[in-house]
Parts: structure tokens; C-alpha cells; sequence
């Protein structure tokens, strides 16, 4: 097989159930879920609230653990089986070959910008001082100001801390990186910055797997949708098809 | 008791009742006040001192008819290794007219029956308070040295379980940290008089109140010497041509009194120990030497080999004048040993803690199959609340807790081979030295609130090995430097320091020899909130730029979420949850753990 032909992420029969303990309740929130994302490929995931779309990347991620169904990473002919594999390979593979940009930001405590995108950048293999410049650069294109880098992250506003969260994702990208609503707490000119951080990623080979609630921005970052329901894949297919004339429900979903 | 307070010449009488009554007395008449069977036993103590030179041998010291802290010890090794062939000659810091010189050789002479002198030449037995003389002693000489303290370590360890144990595993390491407290904060080593000394590299001795000037004639002496303390009936010796090292730090090192200005004004020598007159002058503290110099009889040759020139002052060395040398900063940065083969550097599999039953309390298992390993580089997590065993686990790693059962093993010690829990205490000792390290919660626990921050490092580097003051100094400052515990306190107390200063003291201590691993055991709980985030930052800081592998103990996930990538959950001894911390907290499955995460979020 070709590097084209081959996916650099397989998921097949997916599916997660919350059990409750203080309510004595379980909640299901993913059913068999299986497709597979090609390499260079924007994934958009997209649906209503509690559709299952965060879910489904934080099962991905491990921050979840799925009930059954597996997750392959595929690297040239090896492959790994992300829901097998040890914690602490996964800790080692999280920092390192994908990458994870949750709807919030979740820095360490009294960190900065500048310290926290640097570390991030360290995880991927650079050094001291490349990372330092590689993260100085992420949150000047991200439009952060100077000012912000040193002082606590959790002083900042919602959305200069979102795209602190976008800087530390995208700095010095992995193969592989999931995005959780990246753009959602942003205010229209900081959101054209953060789109052209985001599409810039197709031409540095970054495979994504995105949820967005803004079908506008998901025709103009992504080339494949998948829309979820109720904790299934009801709709996969290419941006124009699915988001297409005869999908006419989808459209007034998002309108 | 009347014969005894009397002059020897007034108790002819009751001598010779005496000698009526017991026609074949080996007393002679003369008074006994020390019978067969108790010179047997203070000679059996001599014999066993002799037998391992330097170890204090306990003995059934006897009431004497001098008060104890007078000469009691001394006396009864001279009444029991004397006999009336016997030439005494006593001094009492240097001098044979003191009056306790006077009255203990009266003693000995009447007791003995044998001749006194003040000529060491021709002594046989020298029973000496402060000193050594000055003249040479051969091998027909045995010096008896009274002693009112015979215990080394007793300044720096007041308990008596802690001094016998640490000499039984030559663990002399509190001795060094004595004299680098004393050389921090004086400049100079301090020890006036007995000066602590290495004898035949196996036991730390006091060598009694002599000055320096006389310790080294210990080394390989010719004579054999005799060390006892009455009051705590003990005895011990340095026999004839043994090692007998003073202790010091290899760029600071032991040094003698002198001065080349300083003469003695009676005798013109510069070469012997002096004490100052009342009108500012030095004279020989050796009385009889002096008035054998000045008679012209003193052997100079024989005194000129024993001269410890070797150890005359040299400023060069003097700490002064090095204070101000240029600190070299390093971050240093410990590399991870794994077991051959193997991922980790730290492995706990199968470990098991019971404590038995005793009356009026049933047996409780305090930890049962936990199993985890830990990678260099890697923090692993270990929560759980009060009770749940987290602790019991950690101190049956570190050995402060024996009789686990299970495996504990580390990829540093024999490769991961042997297993921690069969290793002996004092081995497993040793590891907390330079392989294994803790930051407890109370500070007080790993640190001595007692002694300086810097001493405090130095208590770690020494056990590890270091001996040489600036470069233990260098690396302190460092270390303190790297904790933000700003550098003028380095020769501070530490009991002085405030709770996080003291918390940052023993993470800097525990960091002090790169250990490859290092156990957290609840590392800010019981710090103020706003001083627990800074040394929680600190300690992220310095495990992010190791590669030690670390276990943190916490009841606090926002702790283990801190500072750990993976974390165990643990509830009645065992392990009920494991995974990355971010998914335990995200998605718990246990109810425990879900309830553990819910108060969390409280």
C-alpha cells in the first residue's frame, strides 16, 4: 500500500458507556464508531451538543478509556493500537506524535504563555532554545501580545487563553492533532488569525481531526465531514456532499 | 574508709593488723581498693579494647575512692594493670604537683606498692589527665588516659541507640557535618581539644581532652595507650603501631597548635604544647620536659621524630582564606539507570504490608499486591485518602517500614536484581545515600532542624562520600540557589526557616547526590496555600529538567495532577484504579475514584 492509501488513524467499533456510581446510572455517549482518517486530511466532526463529537477525540486521546473497539495509529508499517498500549507509552506518544487542543485551556497553575507553548514545543523534540522561538513565533501569529507572555495564563481573557491553547497545539505540530471547537471563544478578526493557523496545517502534512459548530468554517478548513447523532455516525462523506443541497437538514441544523 | 582518707603513712597501724590476720595477703598489708576479681574484669575490658583497637568495651567500673569525673577510670586500670614492679608517674594537664596528680599517685603508690616517678623515661605507667608528654614513650610503656567523655559521636547524636548503631556500620558521616557546621560558621575546625580520630579506618575514638598537638602521637606509637571513663564504665585503647587518623576534610585538614613566634619562656623551645602564665607568657604545658631541656637531659633527637610537624597550620588551607573563592554553578542533571532490558529505573510488584494483631487491636492489612514501575523521567502518582495504605507503601520502599513481602527493586542497585526487601537495614541504608531519595511532608523528618541549611546538604554529600569542604560548600549553594532559598542563609539555622524555606531545604537535601529515584510523600500538605503553589512549581520545575524517577504520595489530585503523567489509586491496601492522571480525573471508573475526583472538584 501506498502512503495514500494507508490511514494514519483506524478506529472500528468504538463505543463508550459512563457508569455513574453516586446515581447508580450509566450514560452512553458513543455507538460503534468507525471510520478512518487519511493522511494530510481535515476531519471535521460535526452535530449538536452531546452528539458525542468531544467524546469521540477524548476516547482518541485516551483521556477517555473506550469500552470496546480499537484505535489504530499507523506510522509507515507499524501500527499502534492507542487503546492497548501501555500508560505510559501513551504519556510518551501523547507529547510527542499527536497532539490534543481541548475546548479549554488547561495550563499548569502561575505559567505563562510563553513558558507553557515553549514546553509543549520541548515535548515535540526541540531544543531549549529553538522551542523558546518556536513558541515566541506561535503567539505572535496567533496575535498575542508581548506583554501576556510571562504573566499567568489563568489571568487571561477566554479567548487570548484559546489560542494560547491553539499556540501549544499547533507549535512545532505533530502528525496527527485533534482540535475541540479551536475558534469557538474568538472574537472575528482573532478568528481569521487562529483559520490561518489551523489551514496552515494541511501544508505542513498535519493530519486533523476537528470538531466545529460553524459549517462556514468547516467549508473552509476541511475537506471530509463526519455528522454524529446521538452518539453515532449518521453522515461521512466529502465537505461539498455532505454539506450539500440534498442535506438540506444538516444546513438548518447550523443555521 | 578511714585507711582511705588518711595519708599512706598513717595507716601503718591497720597495716599491720593486716599483715597479722592474713600472713599470705598479696596486698602485703597494704589496703585493697580493688579486689582480684575486679581487676580481672577491668583487664579482660583492656584486653578486648586492645583486641579491636578504637571499640569502646563496656566494664563494671567500680566505686573508687575519688569522685567520679576525678580519675576514677583511669585509676582502676592502673591498679589493675599494675603491680609493685611498677613505675608510676601521673600528670594532671602536664603537671605532677597538682593536686589530684599528687593525690591519685599517692593513691597508686600506697595501693600498688610500687615506686613513682615524674620522669617519663623511666615510668612504666603513665596515667595522664590532658596530655601526652612531650618525651617519646617506648614499648615497655603503657600511658593510661582518663577520659570524661568516651562516647565521638555524643555531640552530634544524642541518642545512644543512634551512636552504637552507626558505629556498628561505620556510618561516621554526622562526625564531618560537625566540623563543616564548625568550619561554616568559624573558619576554623574548632575542636580544642579531642579531637575525633579514625582508628585503623574502622572506629571513630575520642581520644580524650588532649589537645591537638598530642593526637598525633597515637598514630603508630610505640607505646600502648589506654582510654577509660569511670562514670560510664567504659574502656577502650589504641594499642601499640595503629592507624589512628585525625578526621578532617581532604582541602581543609586537621592542624596542630603552634606558632613558630611562640617560645616557651622557661625552656626556649618552640616545639612543644604551651599554655599562657598570667603575665601573657607561653611556658611548656609539660613541666618535667621543661626542666629537662633546661637541665640539658631531654632526648631532642627522640622528641624531634615525634614533633607532628605534618600538621602544622598552613594558612594557605585556612577556609578564610578561600571564603571569597569563585563559586562554579553546574546544573547538574542525574541520568536515569534502568534495569538492563527494562523500562524502568523503580519496580514495586506483589508488595505486601501486614501488621500483626496485638491485644486490644486486630490484624490490618496495610497494603496488599500493589504493583507499579516507574521510568526515568517519569512522575507516577500514588493517591488515595487517610488510611488507604499510600504511606505504608512508600516507607516500605525507602525500608523505613520492614517486613513487606513482595518485591521492591531498582534498576541502579545490581542491576534490578536483587530484591530491596531482602537486602540487610544497613544496606538498605546506604541507598537512601546516593540512590534513593525522600522529601517528607514534615520537614523536620528529613532535615536537622538544629544545624544550618548548608549543613544540612552536607549531611547528604557526606554520607555520599565527599570529604572535601569547598567543593561540599559549592554544592550546597547551588542547590539552595536552585530552590530559591536566597545565599546569605546559607549558615543559617534551618529551625529558624519558615515552612516552605524548610520544605525547599529538604527538597534541595534530597536532590543533593542525583538520586534516580525519589519519593514525594504529600510534598505541600501542611504548607499555607499560596506557599504549597510555589514549592509544588518548584517541583515541577526540577522533575521536568531530571531524569530521576519519582513517586508522588498525595491525597491531593490536584497535587498528582501537577506534577505526574500516571497515576495509582489506593484504597484499603490496594490498588483499585490505575492510568494517566488526566483520564482518572476525566473519567474515573471506580466509585471510589469518582467519588476521590468529585471532592476534588468541590
Amino acid at each position: 500500500m501506498t502512503s495514500s492509501t494507508t490511514p494514519i488513524l483506524s478506529v472500528r467499533g468504538l463505543s463508550k458507556t459512563f457508569t455513574l456510581h453516586a446515581i447508580d446510572r450509566t450514560v452512553t455517549s458513543l455507538h460503534d464508531i468507525s471510520f478512518d482518517l487519511m493522511p494530510g486530511e481535515h476531519l471535521a466532526l460535526a452535530g449538536a451538543s452531546g452528539a458525542g463529537k468531544s467524546s469521540l477525540l477524548r476516547c482518541i486521546y485516551r483521556n477517555y478509556l473506550a469500552d470496546t473497539g480499537t484505535v489504530v495509529l499507523h506510522d509507515g508499517d507499524s501500527r499502534i493500537d492507542l487503546t492497548a498500549l501501555g500508560d505510559r507509552q501513551m504519556a510518551r506518544l501523547r507529547g510527542r506524535d499527536f497532539g490534543y487542543v481541548s475546548q479549554f485551556l488547561d495550563a499548569p497553575p502561575r505559567q505563562g504563555p510563553l513558558r507553557l507553548v515553549a514546553a509543549a514545543a520541548r515535548r515535540r523534540g526541540l531544543d531549549e532554545a529553538d522551542a523558546r522561538e518556536a513558541a515566541a513565533d506561535s503567539l505572535r501569529r496567533l496575535g498575542i501580545d508581548e506583554r501576556l507572555w510571562d504573566v499567568d495564563c489563568s489571568v487571561l481573557s477566554g479567548g487570548e487563553r484559546q489560542r494560547v491553547n491553539l499556540a501549544a497545539g499547533t507549535v512545532s505540530p505533530p502528525r496527527l492533532l485533534l482540535l475541540d471547537e479551536p475558534v469557538s471563544a474568538l472574537d472575528p478578526a482573532n478568528r481569521v488569525l487562529a483559520l490561518e493557523v489551523i489551514e496552515d496545517l494541511r501544508h505542513r502534512d498535519v493530519s486533523v481531526l476537528a470538531v466545529y459548530h460553524d459549517m462556514n468554517i468547516i467549508r473552509r478548513v476541511a475537506n471530509r465531514v463526519i455528522y454524529m447523532e446521538g452518539g453515532r455516525i449518521v453522515e461521512d462523506g466529502p465537505v461539498d456532499e455532505v454539506l450539500g443541497a440534498g442535506h438540506r437538514v444538516l444546513e438548518e441544523a447550523f443555521a | 574508709m578511714t585507711m582511705l582518707t588518711s595519708a599512706p603513712t598513717g595507716i601503718d597501724a591497720p597495716r599491720d593488723v593486716l599483715a597479722a590476720l592474713l600472713p599470705d595477703d598479696p596486698h602485703q598489708g597494704r589496703p585493697v581498693v580493688m579486689d582480684e576479681q575486679a581487676k580481672r574484669e577491668s583487664r579482660r575490658a583492656v584486653i578486648a579494647g586492645i583486641c579491636i583497637p578504637g571499640y569502646i568495651v563496656p566494664f563494671g567500673s567500680r566505686e573508687m575512692p575519688v569522685a567520679r569525673g576525678w580519675g576514677s577510670g583511669g585509676l582502676q586500670v592502673t591498679l589493675a594493670i599494675g603491680s609493685s614492679d611498677d613505675s608510676v608517674k601521673v600528670i594532671d594537664q602536664g603537671d605532677e604537683e597538682g593536686v589530684n596528680a599528687v593525690n591519685l599517685r599517692r593513691l597508686i603508690v600506697g595501693t600498688l606498692g610500687c615506686d613513682a616517678t615524674a620522669d617519663t623515661a623511666e615510668s612504666t605507667i603513665v596515667q595522664s589527665r590532658h596530655r601526652v608528654p612531650e618525651e617519646h614513650m617506648g614499648t615497655h610503656q603503657t600511658l593510661v588516659l582518663q577520659v570524661p567523655q568516651s562516647e565521638p559521636l555524643r555531640g552530634v547524636e544524642k541518642s545512644v541507640y543512634e551512636c552504637k548503631r552507626r558505629h556498628s556500620e561505620a556510618d561516621y558521616a554526622k562526625m564531618w557535618v560537625g566540623l563543616y557546621e564548625r568550619l561554616a560558621l568559624t573558619g576554623v575546625m574548632g575542636t580544642g581539644t579531642g579531637h575525633p580520630v579514625m582508628v585503623h579506618d574502622r572506629y571513630l575514638m575520642s581520644p580524650s581532652p588532649i589537645p591537638r598537638w598530642d593526637v598525633p602521637r597515637l598514630h603508630q606509637s610505640d607505646h600502648l595507650t589506654i582510654l577509660s571513663h569511670g562514670r560510664d564504665k567504659k574502656i577502650y585503647a589504641v594499642p601499640p603501631y595503629t592507624n589512628v587518623e585525625p578526621i578532617g576534610f581532604d582541602d581543609v585538614p586537621f592542624e596542630v597548635e603552634y606558632d613558630a613566634a611562640v617560645r616557651c619562656a622557661k625552656c626556649g623551645t618552640d616545639e612543644s604544647f604551651m599554655i599562657e602564665t598570667r603575665t601573657h607568657e607561653f611556658i611548656c604545658s609539660d613541666v618535667q620536659f621543661c626542666l629537662k631541656v633546661r637541665a640539658g637531659q631531654a632526648d631532642l633527637e627522640a622528641h624531634d621524630r615525634i614533633v607532628p610537624r605534618r600538621y602544622y597550620p598552613d594558612p594557605s588551607l585556612r577556609v578564610r582564606a578561600q571564603a571569597d573563592a569563585e563559586v562554579e554553578w553546574s546544573v547538574a542533571a542525574g541520568t536515569g539507570v534502568t534495569a538492563p532490558g527494562q523500562e524502568w529505573s523503580l519496580k514495586v510488584a506483589g508488595l505486601g504490608k501486614v501488621f500483626a494483631g496485638r491485644r486490644g487491636s486486630s490484624e490490618v492489612v496495610a497494603a496488599a499486591e500493589v504493583s507499579f514501575d516507574v521510568a526515568p523521567g517519569e512522575a507516577l502518582g500514588v493517591i488515595g485518602e487517610s488510611g488507604s495504605g499510600k504511606s505504608t507503601v512508600m516507607k516500605c520502599i525507602i525500608g523505613d517500614e520492614l517486613g513487606a513481602t513482595g518485591e521492591v527493586r531498582i534498576g541502579a542497585v545490581d542491576e534490578g536484581r536483587t530484591n530491596l526487601l531482602e537486602m540487610t537495614p544497613p544496606a538498605r541504608r546506604r541507598l537512601r545515600t546516593d540512590t534513593l531519595s525522600v522529601v517528607y511532608q514534615d520537614p523536620a523528618m528529613g532535615l536537622n532542624l538544629d544545624i544550618s541549611a548548608g549543613g544540612n546538604i552536607a549531611d547528604a554529600l557526606i554520607a555520599a562520600g565527599w570529604r572535601s569542604y569547598h567543593a561540599i560548600r559549592r554544592r550546597a549553594a547551588e542547590l539552595l540557589e536552585r530552590v530559591d532559598v536566597p545565599l546569605d542563609r546559607i549558615d543559617d539555622v534551618v529551625g529558624q526557616f519558615s515552612g516552605g524555606m524548610r520544605q525547599r531545604v529538604q527538597i534541595a537535601k534530597a536532590l543533593a547526590t542525583d538520586p534516580q529515584v525519589l519519593l514525594l510523600d504529600e510534598p505541600t500538605t501542611g504548607l499555607d496555600a499560596s506557599v504549597a503553589a510555589g514549592v509544588l512549581d518548584l517541583l515541577r520545575e526540577l522533575l521536568a529538567e531530571r531524569e530521576m524517577a519519582v513517586v508522588v504520595v498525595s491525597h491531593d489530585f490536584s497535587v498528582i495532577r501537577a506534577l505526574t503523567d500516571r497515576a495509582v489509586v489506593m484504597r484499603q491496601g490496594r490498588v483499585i484504579e490505575q492510568g494517566l492522571t488526566d483520564q482518572l480525573l476525566a473519567d474515573p471508573h471506580h466509585s471510589y475514584t469518582q467519588q476521590l475526583v468529585a471532592a476534588a472538584h468541590s
